[in-house]
């Protein structure tokens, strides 16, 4: 690939699911690929450390940078210093139910962070040169004004995090319209991964469901189980997000699968990949999963030179009703209609939900197993606080 | 004895609720960032200063908001105060989001700590619908921003909608179309119009610097549209409503009128500037106020020829006639 053609990409919350597959897709067109991610005290980039270049040799394309969404002096001199072709803002505050306890935080960054970074870029001068993608949700969507939901939907947020996510939806347009600067909105429904943040419900349930086969955790509390989502795999989202930047105008695009599932749904299909299958009894907050059969699944079966498959018996209730994971407004239905990215972008979503529910599956079983590897040769695991938050 | 605490005193709807509801037999407290520098002359020009309580209060600090809250315990709650120019917010966004939606944040989850039954009534605004075109925006339409101002204010709308459904706090929401007064800071496009005119009348040699004229808004009176805002917050339930006359005129009509009320033709006095020109503008913005008509049994009284009519007299009132006679005529009966 010659200079000239190679583009400089900027991502914000490079350290995120979408952060991580964006840079490796990106890397792989050939981008130099940068990444803003906050300091913490402990490292955090777990998913993005297989794209790691020594900084000591010469012409690397990937190179991360301290900084924070809350302080523009440190967006606008990572911008100045890295001149991106492209800039992707994926840095968020990005958990909906967190948003009730943690508003003006979640403002801070979500809302303020992306206006930040559109300053950046009208105050240096770059708005010929770089372009914007600004991470809009299908949250706008919140109490559905139609379905299903296109780029014309109302939007109606239920949560702190979606108000946030309009404000920075309506500022990117308002930039957009007001200096010429090419920026974008992807309106992405739900999109998961093995990557996924573990207090995110799919995750939270592949990662349940592993443990609960393996006899490492005795159950999983939930809260919404009838809940309805259009869930994607986020690889197959990250391509749309650089599609959208490719295009001659800049546009705003619903991107989702335009299938529906509940949180039962995805509960029942996870449990059913390690060959247990569920009933559900009672109702409401006394609703509960039940083992109902246990036949080990092929996947179950590679790893039976660990160690015995299963801990659990049938009749065993797994998945349980809490009520402090409702949400104090709440977001029943949400489905995606992605025509216009199909027609403007040729793009659409590749992966299944039952192949997504298979690889988290797949993914979240192996780390049990490595888990009950580690715990039967003595060594001491201790499992975050995090998971019951 | 009813009190209410009032955001953003200072400002023009800040004075006129305030005597509104002072006259109701409110115990009145008003805020301003600093009580002790702002001179509240709005409040004094309306002759209400010594009989309300004012302190200060810093929207962007939720120590300060709940400390005001706990000390006065409201019943009523009007948050009016924020960053106010749509024209500025394209050059102050940050400080426009901060004090407009974290403001309104940082007061509704005040009143959610506190957990005591406060009414919270937010001054939302009709650039949040942006360009209505051919149908005049309700309560339904859909909302498109168009400045930094009207994207701030969008974002507060739906707080204050999130609060109210989440926790069931008596929340609501006026979308006031334009509204002005003789209270209206100079800076306001209208009173800037009606103060220039009269100093041309009076033998000035000022020009008349405007940007785009052919915007059409709906203006109103804004010491009426304040009882709206109290009516909202007398409702059985809280509910958001558009606060308008119902008719639009082009900013060319407003000129016409204020300059001819001065006997003066106001395209010999005005020059067009480019940097008056907004980035982005709504050109025509449409209101349809029949629910609160409805609801409310609220309806604007005054119209156009009114405010003109009014804010000129005022201006004269107020200015130095320095021995000469500034003659101007009644366009429309009150």
């Amino acid at each position: 690939m010659s200079c000239e053609s190679q583009k400089t990409a900027l991502l914000t919350g490079i350290t995120g699911q979408d952060g991580a597959y964006l840079a490796e897709f990106l890397l792989n067109k050939g981008y130099i690929v940068h990444g803003i991610k906050r300091r913490g005290s402990l490292f955090n980039t777990q998913r993005v450390d297989h794209l790691y270049e020594d900084p000591h040799q010469a012409s690397r394309r990937f190179i991360l940078h301290y900084g924070d969404l809350t302080d523009s002096t440190s967006l606008i001199r990572i911008v100045q210093e890295v001149q991106p072709d492209e800039i992707y803002n994926l840095a968020a505050q990005s958990h909906v139910g967190v948003s009730f306890q943690a508003p003006e935080y979640t403002a801070e960054v979500d809302a303020v962070g992306t206006l930040r970074m559109l300053e950046a870029i009208r105050i240096l001068g770059l708005k010929e040169k770089t372009r914007f993608y600004q991470a809009s949700t299908s949250e706008l969507y919140g109490r559905v004004q139609e379905i299903p939901q296109t780029e014309l939907t109302p939007f109606y947020p239920r949560s702190p995090y979606a108000c946030a996510k309009l404000y920075a939806y309506w500022i990117a347009v308002n930039y957009r319209e007001a200096y010429g600067i090419f920026a974008c909105n992807g309106i992405l429904f739900n999109h998961e991964s093995p990557s996924r943040g573990e207090t995110f419900v799919t995750r939270k349930i592949t990662r349940a469901a592993a443990r609960i086969a393996l006899g490492l955790q005795d159950s999983l509390y939930l809260g919404n189980l009838s809940s309805l989502r259009d869930w994607g795999h986020a690889k197959d989202y990250v391509r749309a997000q650089w599609l959208i930047l490719q295009q001659d105008i800049p546009d705003d695009y619903v991107i989702a699968t335009g299938e529906q599932h509940s949180v039962r749904e995805f509960c029942q299909r996870a449990f059913a990949e390690l060959g247990i299958e569920l009933e559900w009894k009672g109702k409401g907050l006394s609703e509960q999963g039940i083992i109902a059969a246990l036949n080990p699944s092929a996947l179950l079966s590679q790893y039976s030179r660990h160690g015995s498959l299963y801990s659990i018996k049938t009749g065993k209730p797994v998945i349980f009703v809490d009520s402090h994971y409702f949400r104090p407004a709440e977001v029943d239905k949400l489905l995606g209609d992605p025509a216009k990215a199909q027609a403007k972008l040729g793009w659409r979503a590749e992966i299944s939900f039952d192949e997504l529910v298979k690889e988290m599956i797949a993914f979240d079983l192996q780390e049990a197993v490595r888990e009950n590897v580690c715990r039967r040769n003595g060594f001491e695991v201790t499992s975050s606080c995090e998971a019951h938050m | 004895m009813k009190k209410a605490l009032i955001i953003g005193v200072s400002g023009q709807d800040g004075a006129y609720l305030a005597e509104f509801l002072l006259k109701k037999g409110y115990r009145v407290f008003g805020t301003s960032r600093d009580a002790q520098m702002t001179s509240f002359g709005k409040l004094k020009t309306l002759g209400i200063h010594q009989e309300m309580e004012v302190g200060s209060v810093a929207l962007n600090d939720f120590r300060s908001v709940l400390q005001v809250l706990n000390k006065v315990r409201p019943d009523e709650v009007y948050n009016l105060a924020g960053q106010s120019s749509v024209g500025l917010s394209f050059e102050q966004p940050v400080e426009t989001f901060e004090s407009i939606s974290l403001g309104t944040l940082n007061l509704l989850e005040a009143i959610r700590f506190i957990g005591e039954p406060m009414k919270f009534y937010n001054a939302s605004s009709s650039e949040c619908f942006g360009n209505t075109e051919g149908l005049p925006a309700n309560e339904k339409t859909p909302f498109s921003p168009r400045s930094p101002y009207a994207v701030a204010k969008a974002a507060a709308f739906w707080q204050v909608s999130n609060y109210r459904e989440a926790y069931g706090i008596f929340a609501c929401s006026g979308l006031l179309f334009n509204h002005e007064s003789p209270l209206r800071p100079e800076r306001f496009v209208t009173r800037k119009i009606i103060s220039t005119a009269c100093s041309i009348a009076k033998g000035a040699t000022a020009k008349l610097e405007l940007g785009n004229i052919s915007i059409q808004r709906d203006w109103g009176w804004a010491p009426e549209y304040v009882e709206a805002m109290w009516l909202m917050m007398q409702q059985q339930e809280p509910e958001d409503f558009v606060i308008a006359t119902g008719k639009t005129h082009k900013l060319e009509e407003f000129l016409e009128l204020a300059f001819s009320a001065v006997r003066l033709e106001w395209r010999e006095h005005v020059e067009f500037h480019q940097h008056l020109f907004r980035p982005t503008d709504i050109l025509i913005s449409r209101a349809n106020p029949a629910r609160a008509r409805r609801v409310l049994n609220w309806q604007a009284r005054y119209g156009l020829a009114d405010i003109v009519t009014m804010m000129v007299e005022a201006e004269v009132d107020r200015g130095d006639m320095g021995g000469r006679a500034l003659s101007y005529s009644r366009t429309a009966a009150r």
